[in-house]
């Protein structure tokens, strides 16, 4: 800062900051790269004024001093370009010379960051690491009990069941009598969560799309995704890989319109329908795609005019009560499709979820519930709703089958959790929890992102800038120059990748527990905590 | 062979059946004793006939009649044969390390189940897993199940080496002979099956064809084979080569490829294209440009961009000057060695650069000086003003016909009649007194502008100007006239009317410029204590002429923070005048001033300084005044279209800002004499200063000389041409162009990476760096 120059509340120094960036004066040789691609323009190469003395106590010498420049890369301390982690400055350095490292003192930006009383939006997902389900271990190992099972070796059934199941006996009445029989799909336990054309980039969209085709087509894999709320490429729709495609209708009803259209042409019926009630990153909040994203395609999908932001409205606007809401959505939803597509609603994981859940079982039509946990992601949402609003999603969970047990109905009506699944990287082993207390199959997406494009968002609050389109890996942006970084055959092979391995490490948690034709669907039996009050909540056992 | 040879033991006694550990006992008891043919009467004892190495390399023979056991000739040892004269119990042979064991019948469940070596003969078919997690080891051959009928489930899984015949003769099951999954782990060994090969795990295990050698081995273990069962007889039924198949492992390598799948580029062209069209998902959709592209790029694909953005923005010091001198062009001309075109490009903005630049401006232009953010001394314009002091006029465009009449020949009137006469029009300046000049001439004291200085820069005006009208009092009708007389009038009379104070005893103090005036000319002495009412700079020169002329105590009072700055403010603190704020002025008395607390501040002399109003009597009513001073719009232009006002006629200022006005009023009326609408004076806004890097200039240079100045000036927006830039860019996309004396400096887009070095390294803040907009 200039000499003159006058301090304000936000002037920051580096000390402030959460991330400061290490330069190495000797490695670097200015080649530019690291400040090209900085997406926040946190650095910026600088001109520096260097002092020499040359002095001495020996009579005659005369005291002297000389200056000269040198040029650096410096960071800039003010809010706006504070830098952001991501260490796209490092991975493009051809020496090595520049690293961001975490401030190891205490950050001030969060207290300014909310410049002309806008408070921090941001993508990524709640800031915190702790994971109950990180903590739950699989307890109950078949050793000469049960068949040991090789995970390897020995053939698995873990499909899942997404739609009503009818009991029995009224199944064998509406077979006798012609009746209707709700619909259900046999699909892979871990379903890619609902992440919009929008706020996804084109290039992450299609990789996603075409990576879950060569899961079904190639391995025989029934991997689903839900498209979320932003609509879905005309091409898609009209296309067999609709199959694999579980349209999500929320509050803005984006893109509706084009799916409406395309509806006598659809060569296939998709797999299901969600109902977005409510998001686990930001509950009782809308979904958000800030006009930095919002281009000529996108605005084009959505039917929406170009650079505006979308905010969408925390609840559906003409649905008033719980009652309402799921027997008027669900069955709008499933007459589109001639009550041949399963139709359920997604919620925020809340205190009052059971209240929803019971109001399903009172639904034929209902074809399941999905749960989505505070430690869900997002593109876009406030700061304060992503850190403090929510419910976690495993006793959300587990609350919401034992209460399907107390009435009987567990078999009938699947529960899909979501929300922080992997989020310290434990994939299978988050799944594998949440389906032994009792959820029927998972949602993902975060982690999708994270393993399939190399998303650098932590819980460290490190990039999360999914929300302005400046996303380094080209993951959430709309900027071509940007979204081109991603290649989407890698991406769909990466999720290949991550499914394949996926699939290996479940088993390595079924078959020990001696499971090998049905997914241990609320095998709560085999769980045990180190945490003598979750395990009372959770109802599983206590081990030390 | 006969019987008698054999020492026989029964698995009975007493009625009862012996355990297997004592049975165990018994026979190493025997062989111990010599025993080398054995007949063991069994009664389901487990491990019968293995672990026999008591005998060293001399042969045994186990004969098993009765009911064997599970795991008969387990851990077997390669002395030792087996012969099972009924059927076998599970895991015949388990983990069979050489014995060679024949099974007249069938055998159950894991026949030859981690065997190494050995054989094992079978005359029936078998159970489950048999030949599983077999081994071969390098120092001995491989073991081998040879298997008359067919096997069940799970044939060969994990099998590491081996071989194992499966003839398929009276098989259990007709169509499948191997069961269900086998060979499922299989990483060795290889199994010879006559008949169909139904099913086996693909991923492990291939067919492979029978080679010379193979049929070879084969067709010469059949017959040992067959000859230790007793049945050679079925030689015949086995001889077809082309209904014998062989499983092997895959190799490591067949594995690698086998675990490849189809290349996802195959997919997206043939599946996910072939369904979708052209583009994928959004082909039909989007018309950019597809396919991956670098992180770092070029041309269109920069997020940023370089502009270079010479003349876009004023340096600070150009955009303070009320003038709008172009100073960075001046020092520019300086530094090229060319000092008469830096005095040139002066004269061409102001008829007094000397005078005003050099001596009386407060210089603004310093005080914006970007060198001032690091508390480097700024550049000094003085220099640069005192050098035009002998510069000759430019010379004047070609004469119009037009004539303009500047009434007022101070510097605002100077100004405007210089401009309109370089113009080439016709200019007659009216001035009331006797010398042109204004204050200039008559009040600022001569302790701040040499006279020489100020007589040198007059004469060269009234060369330029040579109708000037001395000693012309302007009257209504006279005003009249040069309206009339004249296409256009610009009034520039000043302000000389002195401003009163409503207070009694007005009429007891002296007026500042009258005073001034006197004291130039050395006419007066100063009383010794003197109160000067109203401290601005006025009031300054008013205490610094008191002081020369003899005053001792000057006290100057005001009702605000006294306006004073600059160089008279600094002259004032010198000679010891005392500031005094917030002072209310009750009334003037011969004793002093009596402010409106009471207090009575002694004064011999007391001296008005609180501005001054222009007289504007001789205005027709077609000129409006507003507030005392004659109201104009941005153009300069009075209510009455033809009449243009300048200086502090129409509000106070500094000597600059009244050459200014000058300038731009005349500039106004030669674009209306042109035809053109006149214009304001839009200038170019002042660059950001943090643009401009202070970095490379010494930071305690004190510009002492023209040419220090010129060279410690850091050309804020203007290129000093300095090449720093081509010498920064990593990607030696800036190159300089130079076409008829203009520099310029380009980058190449398709060599730029848009890394912002050229904005940050500029010393000038040419160089910027902005979105590059798609």
């Amino acid at each position: 800062m200039s000499s003159i120059a006058s301090i304000t509340p936000s002037t920051l120094s580096l000390n402030d900051l959460p991330w400061q960036i290490e330069w190495n004066k000797d490695k670097c040789t200015l080649c530019g790269q690291c400040t090209a691609v900085c997406p926040v323009r946190a650095i910026e190469m600088q001109v520096y004024r260097k002092k020499t003395l040359n002095t001495s106590l020996l009579p005659g010498h005369e005291q002297g001093k000389q200056f000269s420049t040198y040029y650096g890369i410096g960071q800039k301390t003010n809010v706006a370009n504070a830098c952001i982690g991501c260490a796209m400055c490092n991975m493009v350095c051809p020496n090595n010379a520049i690293t961001p490292q975490r401030n190891p003192g205490v950050s001030r930006l969060k207290f300014h960051m909310n410049q002309d009383g806008q408070p921090r939006r941001r993508g990524g997902r709640k800031n915190s690491t702790e994971s109950v389900l990180d903590q739950i271990k699989f307890t109950r190992i078949s050793m000469l009990t049960d068949p040991a099972l090789d995970a390897g070796r020995h053939e698995f059934e873990l499909r899942t069941l997404l739609g009503r199941i009818l009991s029995p006996k009224e199944n064998m009445k509406r077979l006798r009598e012609k009746g209707w029989i709700p619909p259900v799909r046999e699909i892979y336990p871990m379903v890619i969560g609902g992440m919009s054309f929008g706020a996804l980039s084109p290039t992450m969209w299609e990789g996603l799309q075409m990576g879950v085709a060569y899961l079904n087509e190639e391995l025989g894999m029934p991997v689903r995704m839900c498209s979320g709320e932003g609509g879905c490429p005309p091409r898609l729709l009209r296309s067999r890989f609709l199959k694999y495609v579980i349209l999500q209708i929320a509050s803005g009803y984006f893109g509706w319109d084009e799916i409406i259209h395309a509806i006598p042409h659809m060569k296939e019926d998709p797999c299901a329908i969600e109902i977005k009630y409510g998001q686990g990153a930001k509950p009782g909040d809308g979904g958000l795609l800030m006009w930095h994203k919002v281009n000529k395609l996108i605005a084009a999908i959505r039917g929406v005019p170009q650079g505006v932001s979308l905010p969408s409205p925390p609840t559906h606007q003409t649905q008033y009560s719980i009652e309402e809401s799921v027997a008027k959505m669900i069955i709008s939803m499933s007459m589109a499709w001639g009550f041949r597509v399963p139709v359920y609603p997604k919620i925020s994981a809340s205190s009052t979820s059971l209240a929803v859940l019971n109001n399903l079982t009172r639904n034929d039509y209902a074809s399941g519930l999905a749960i989505d946990g505070e430690d869900g992601g997002t593109g876009a949402a406030y700061s304060v709703s992503m850190d403090h609003m929510g419910h976690p999603i495993a006793s959300c969970v587990r609350d919401n089958y034992l209460n399907l047990i107390k009435i009987g109905k567990q078999n009938e009506i699947p529960i899909f959790a979501g929300g922080g699944i992997g989020k310290n990287g434990n994939i299978a082993a988050n799944a594998a929890a949440l389906i032994m207390l009792g959820a029927s199959g998972v949602q993902v997406g975060k982690f999708v992102m994270q393993a399939a494009a190399g998303c650098i968002g932590t819980e460290h609050d490190r990039c999360n800038v999914c929300n302005i389109g400046i996303c380094p890996k080209g993951i959430t942006s709309q900027d071509p120059r940007l979204y081109r970084r991603l290649d989407p055959e890698d991406v769909a092979q990466r999720i290949v990748d991550l499914y394949v391995s996926f699939d290996t490490e479940l088993k390595k948690i079924v078959a020990p527990l001696g499971r090998s034709t049905s997914l241990p669907i609320g095998m709560s039996d085999a769980l045990g905590i180190n945490d003598k009050a979750a395990a009372e909540r959770l109802s599983i056992k206590y081990v030390v | 062979m006969t019987d008698e040879k054999f020492v026989k033991i029964s698995g009975l006694k007493d009625g009862v059946r012996v355990p297997s550990r004592v049975l165990e006992e018994i026979v190493q008891q025997q062989i111990e004793k010599g025993a080398r043919y054995i007949e063991v009467d069994a009664y389901g004892q487990h491990g019968i006939g293995g672990r026999l190495w008591r005998a060293g390399d001399e042969k045994i023979q186990i004969r098993i009649t009765g009911h064997s056991g599970q795991r008969t000739g387990s851990l077997g040892f390669t002395n030792t044969d087996i012969e099972i004269m009924g059927p076998a119990s599970d895991d015949i042979g388990w983990l069979n390390a050489g014995a060679n064991i024949t099974i007249h019948g069938d055998a159950s469940n894991g026949a030859m189940n981690g065997a190494a070596q050995g054989k094992v003969y079978i005359a029936g078919s078998i159970g489950s897993r048999g030949m599983t997690m077999t081994k071969h080891n390098p120092r001995f051959e491989p073991p081998e199940l040879w298997v008359l009928g067919s096997c069940g489930d799970y044939f060969g899984e994990f099998m590491a080496g081996g071989i194992a015949v499966i003839c398929g003769i009276n098989p259990k099951n007709e169509t499948n002979l191997l069961g269900h999954r086998p060979f499922v782990g299989m990483v060795g060994g290889k199994a010879f099956v006559r008949g169909r090969v139904v099913e086996y795990s693909q991923k492990d295990a291939k067919l492979v064809k029978m080679s010379q050698q193979d049929w070879e081995w084969l067709s010469h273990n059949l017959e040992l084979f067959l000859k230790a069962i007793n049945k050679p007889d079925l030689i015949g039924s086995l001889m077809d080569k082309t209904q014998w198949n062989i499983i092997q492992a895959l190799t490591p390598q067949e594995r690698g490829e086998l675990r490849s799948r189809t290349p996802m580029s195959r997919f997206l062209e043939d599946v996910w294209e072939r369904e979708l069209g052209r583009g994928g998902l959004i082909g039909d959709l989007q018309e950019v440009e597809r396919g991956p592209i670098p992180v770092i790029t070029k041309a269109e694909l920069r997020r940023f961009v370089p502009v270079w953005e010479q003349n876009m923005f004023n340096a600070p010091c150009q955009a303070a000057c009320p003038i709008g001198i172009p100073i960075p062009e001046r020092w520019r001309m300086v530094r090229a060695e060319n000092v008469e075109e830096a005095v040139r490009i002066g004269l061409e903005h102001t008829p007094m650069p000397a005078t005003v630049c050099g001596y009386l401006c407060p210089s603004p232009c310093m005080e914006a000086c970007t060198r001032n953010m690091e508390h480097m001394v700024p550049i000094d314009i003085r220099p640069i003003g005192q050098v035009s002091e002998k510069a000759l006029p430019p010379k004047p465009a070609k004469k119009s016909k037009k004539k303009i009449a500047v009434i007022g020949g101070g510097p605002g009137g100077i100004s405007a009649a210089w401009h309109l006469t370089l113009a080439g029009h016709t200019v007659a300046i009216f001035d009331e007194n006797k010398v042109i000049g204004g204050k200039i001439s008559s009040v600022i004291p001569e302790s701040r502008i040499p006279r020489q200085v100020l007589k040198t820069e007059l004469d060269r005006i009234k060369k330029l100007i040579p109708d000037i009208r001395l000693d012309q009092a302007i009257t209504k009708e006279e005003f009249l006239k040069i309206k009339y007389d004249f296409d256009f009038t610009i009034i520039a009379g000043g302000a000389k009317k002195p401003r009163t104070l409503l207070v009694p005893g007005m009429e007891l103090a002296a007026v500042a410029n009258e005073f001034l005036a006197l004291a130039k000319t050395n006419k007066i002495k100063s009383k010794e204590t003197v109160v000067i009412i109203g401290a601005g700079n006025v009031g300054c020169d008013v205490a610094t002429e008191a002081h020369r002329l003899g005053a001792k105590d000057i006290t100057m009072i005001d009702v605000q923070k006294p306006a004073a700055f600059g160089k008279e403010k600094e002259d004032a603190l010198a000679i010891g005048a005392k500031f005094r704020w917030p002072c209310f002025t009750q009334k003037i008395t011969k004793e002093g001033v009596l402010l409106s607390d009471g207090e009575l501040l002694r004064a011999d002399m007391v001296v008005l300084s609180i501005g001054d109003l222009p007289d504007l009597r001789y205005l027709d009513k077609d000129i409006v005044v507003e507030n005392d001073f004659i109201r104009i719009d941005e153009h300069f232009r009075t209510s009455d279209p033809r009449v243009f006002a300048v200086g502090d006629a129409i509000r106070p200022g500094l000597i600059t800002d009244a050459i200014g006005a000058g300038k731009r009023a005349a500039l106004n009326i030669d674009r209306i004499i042109q035809g053109k609408p006149p214009k304001t004076d839009n200038a170019r806004p002042a660059i950001d200063k943090s643009r401009v890097s202070l970095e490379y200039f010494d930071p305690h240079g004190q510009c002492e000389t023209l040419e220090v100045c010129a060279q410690d000036c850091s050309s804020c927006g203007k290129c000093r041409d300095c090449g720093i830039c081509v010498a920064t860019c990593p990607e030696q996309a800036i190159y300089r162009t130079e076409s008829k004396g203009i520099v310029g400096y380009q980058s190449d887009p398709e060599k730029c990476i848009g890394c912002g070095f050229c904005r940050s390294a500029c010393p000038c803040g040419i160089w910027n760096l902005v979105p590059n907009m798609v």
